[in-house]
């Protein structure tokens, strides 16, 4: 072995030992991609959550012990998503896991989780049959189709648009949102004169524009990831198509407005986070976050900062590190999070009010609330 | 439906192939290399031409200069990657590139962040109409681009020295090399040329979209993969013209076909007819 790959596995063994040593610990997994396509979103996650981690250690940590993240890079796939929770798991002892990654990885892990009887929230993954993999599995982000849903009465009640497009993201996330929208569209009088869809990797939306223009609704709603919609919106106005925008959770942070520019004007969304909050929790974040990684904050890393503030709650009600006491905690907790008030279903899906922002002078601000608890009622099977 | 703003759009789209993919074929025609981290070369033209952009205030001059920089980054990278492996066979090749390829990525996303960088005052953004649709002005500079580049390379090959070297080594090295050609000389040229090619796309989509991200050139390296085989690898004017066509179908397809194909498995599912029926590519001589 050559002298320096010899250092490179010297250092490697010392850092392990480090982090196994550490036992006054209470561990909690956390697998999310820091590298490959999906690594910006695992930036904002990670940042968010280990601002919660930092947040409870110095208020004293959870029953007497400071809380540590065990973080993998799982490049937002399934086949590194399994074996790092097996790792997590049999290796690393955690407690619990949260996942700040994709719904494929996060849905792959579940059922591991599950298996071995541990407690596993996934923070913003989509995905419905995440929460299905068992009674260990529980969700704090919103399920895409009651996003779907809230988008309906956002577009045909609030605003009173009744001639819609929809524009459909081709994933998982892009399909339970329009499949939510559309399951209630009739009851607030709207109409779909058309739907598009297009993949992930698309930036370049001319033929869509052309029709869309062709098609003149009163309203757009799209379903796809900020940076696929911003240029999205860029080419909607470019093309003269004036229509407003109404959109989701994938639009929520500062890049869709820096690369969309004056195009995002007027764009609306259904969200969890409300940048104009009053709530001295939120701004804290807002601003801690902003310290952190040089850009303001987004769903993806309230997301993982609420993952962690819930598993925080849960551990401190269970008063110990017994999985099954975790996993009972967590089905009957209430937290005040930064994206709202969380409680789960009987089968693990989150329960709380959603946000609407505009933007306007090229920041998200306050358009409005959704409270509906009815129509915002995740499925509990 | 207007039809001409579909066509349009999709020969807009397709200069932006053109661009990319000939340097691709380029490099094939004359080292039988498949040069997947071109795509990478690509995304390090949008990279160094927002970042000048947004540090001069001037897009022309960080457009020149850029494409001037990544046209010598492109020669040494063939000096430093492809030269020592000449000799071996076909796939030591293909497989260095596509390894430098994904660590281009990487390498990207340490230095320059994993979240996309944006150009402050994006320019060549008023809209203009011609012909009754409405384009983006950087979409008609994408077209004069094109034409300009890629003229001015017919007229290099054609009518120059250095075209004479290049169409001679192509169609047969050890000759060439025996007639007083300068083998190493002629394949700098061509790494510099392409690159700079798969530069000026770079920027040009960088602006078009707003946003440069790591891994932005994940499509293009599979897509002009496609086109240079429909093409009949090596061929400039099949490229060309496929880069072109492609654009066209796609733009056409992504209205009619949405439901049954995805965008980007079109030029695969074209790629595949085109294989059974003619397998040496569309255009190809032999």
């Amino acid at each position: 072995m050559t002298s320096w790959k010899f250092s490179i596995a010297a250092v490697a063994a010392v850092a392990l030992t480090a982090s196994a040593a550490s036992a006054d610990t209470i561990k909690i997994g956390f697998n999310t991609p820091q590298t490959g396509f999906a690594a910006a979103d695992g930036k904002s996650v990670l940042t968010g959550a280990q601002i919660a981690i930092d947040t409870v250690n110095a208020a004293g940590g959870v029953n007497g012990k400071k809380l540590e993240l065990i973080v993998y890079d799982d490049q937002a796939k399934p086949k590194f998503a399994v074996p790092i929770a097996t790792k997590l798991i049999q290796q690393d002892k955690v407690a619990m896991s949260i996942s700040g990654s994709y719904s494929a990885p996060t849905r792959a892990s579940a059922g591991v989780y599950q298996n071995a009887k541990v407690p596993y929230v996934s923070a913003y993954a989509v995905h419905p049959d995440i929460t299905r993999a068992g009674n260990y599995v529980f969700r704090t982000g919103i399920l895409g189709s009651v996003l779907g849903k809230a988008a309906a009465k956002l577009v045909g009640d609030k605003l009173g648009k009744k001639r819609v497009v929809i524009t459909i993201m081709k994933n998982d996330y892009g399909k339970a949102l329009a499949a939510g929208f559309k399951s209630v569209m009739a009851n607030y009088g709207i109409q779909v004169i058309k739907e598009y869809q297009y993949s992930l990797r698309d930036r370049q939306f001319g033929p869509i524009v052309s029709s869309i223009k062709g098609d003149n609704p009163d309203a757009i709603f799209d379903t796809g990831y900020w940076f696929v919609a911003a240029p999205f919106v860029s080419q909607l106005r470019a093309g003269g198509v004036k229509a407003v925008v109404v959109a989701q959770e994938g639009y929520d942070g500062v890049k869709f407005i820096e690369i969309a520019k004056k195009a995002a004007e007027g764009v609306i969304i259904v969200t969890a986070l409300d940048r104009d909050s009053k709530n001295p929790a939120v701004r804290q974040f807002m601003t801690e976050f902003k310290k952190r990684t040089g850009y303001g904050a987004d769903m993806v890393g309230a997301s993982g900062h609420a993952a962690v503030m819930v598993a925080a709650a849960a551990l401190k009600k269970a008063g110990s590190t017994d999985r099954a006491a975790i996993r009972d905690a967590l089905a009957s907790i209430k937290v005040d999070a930064i994206t709202g008030t969380l409680s789960f279903n009987a089968l693990g899906e989150v329960q709380k009010s959603l946000k609407v922002q505009e933007v306007r002078e090229g920041r998200w601000r306050f358009h409005s609330e959704i409270v509906d608890a009815k129509l915002l009622t995740p499925p509990d099977k | 439906m207007n039809y001409s703003d579909l066509l349009v759009q999709g020969l807009v789209e397709g200069c932006i192939y053109a661009l990319i993919a000939v340097g691709l074929t380029l490099v094939y025609g004359l080292l039988r290399i498949l040069h997947i981290a071109h795509a990478g070369i690509f995304t390090l033209g949008a990279y160094v031409g927002l970042l000048l952009t947004n540090e001069t205030g001037s897009f022309a001059a960080a457009f020149v200069i850029t494409i001037v920089a990544v046209g010598f980054f492109g020669m040494a990278f063939y000096r430093l990657f492809y030269e020592p492996i000449l000799n071996k066979p076909p796939h030591v090749a293909l497989i260095a590139s596509i390894g430098l390829f994904v660590a281009m990525e990487e390498i990207y996303r340490l230095i320059f962040g994993a979240t996309s960088i944006s150009f402050l005052a994006p320019p060549l953004k008023d809209t203009v109409e011609v012909a009754g649709v409405r384009l983006e002005e950087g979409r008609i500079v994408v077209v004069i681009l094109a034409v300009v580049l890629i003229g001015g390379l017919a007229l290099l090959a054609g009518r120059t020295r250095i075209g004479i070297a290049w169409r001679a080594t192509v169609s047969d090295a050890a000759m060439a090399e025996s007639f007083g050609i300068d083998l190493a000389r002629v394949r700098y040229i061509n790494f510099f040329v392409a690159s700079a090619l798969a530069a000026a796309a770079g920027i040009m989509v960088a602006l078009l979209l707003n946003q440069v991200i790591p891994t932005m050139g994940g499509v293009p390296a599979y897509k002009a993969l496609a086109i240079i085989v429909l093409g009949g690898l090596g061929n400039v004017k099949g490229t060309l013209i496929a880069a072109l066509a492609l654009g066209v179908i796609e733009s056409f397809g992504t209205i009619y076909l949405d439901r049954v194909l995805d965008r980007d498995a079109i030029a695969f599912a074209f790629l595949i007819v085109v294989l059974m029926i003619r397998p040496q590519g569309l255009f190809a001589r032999r």
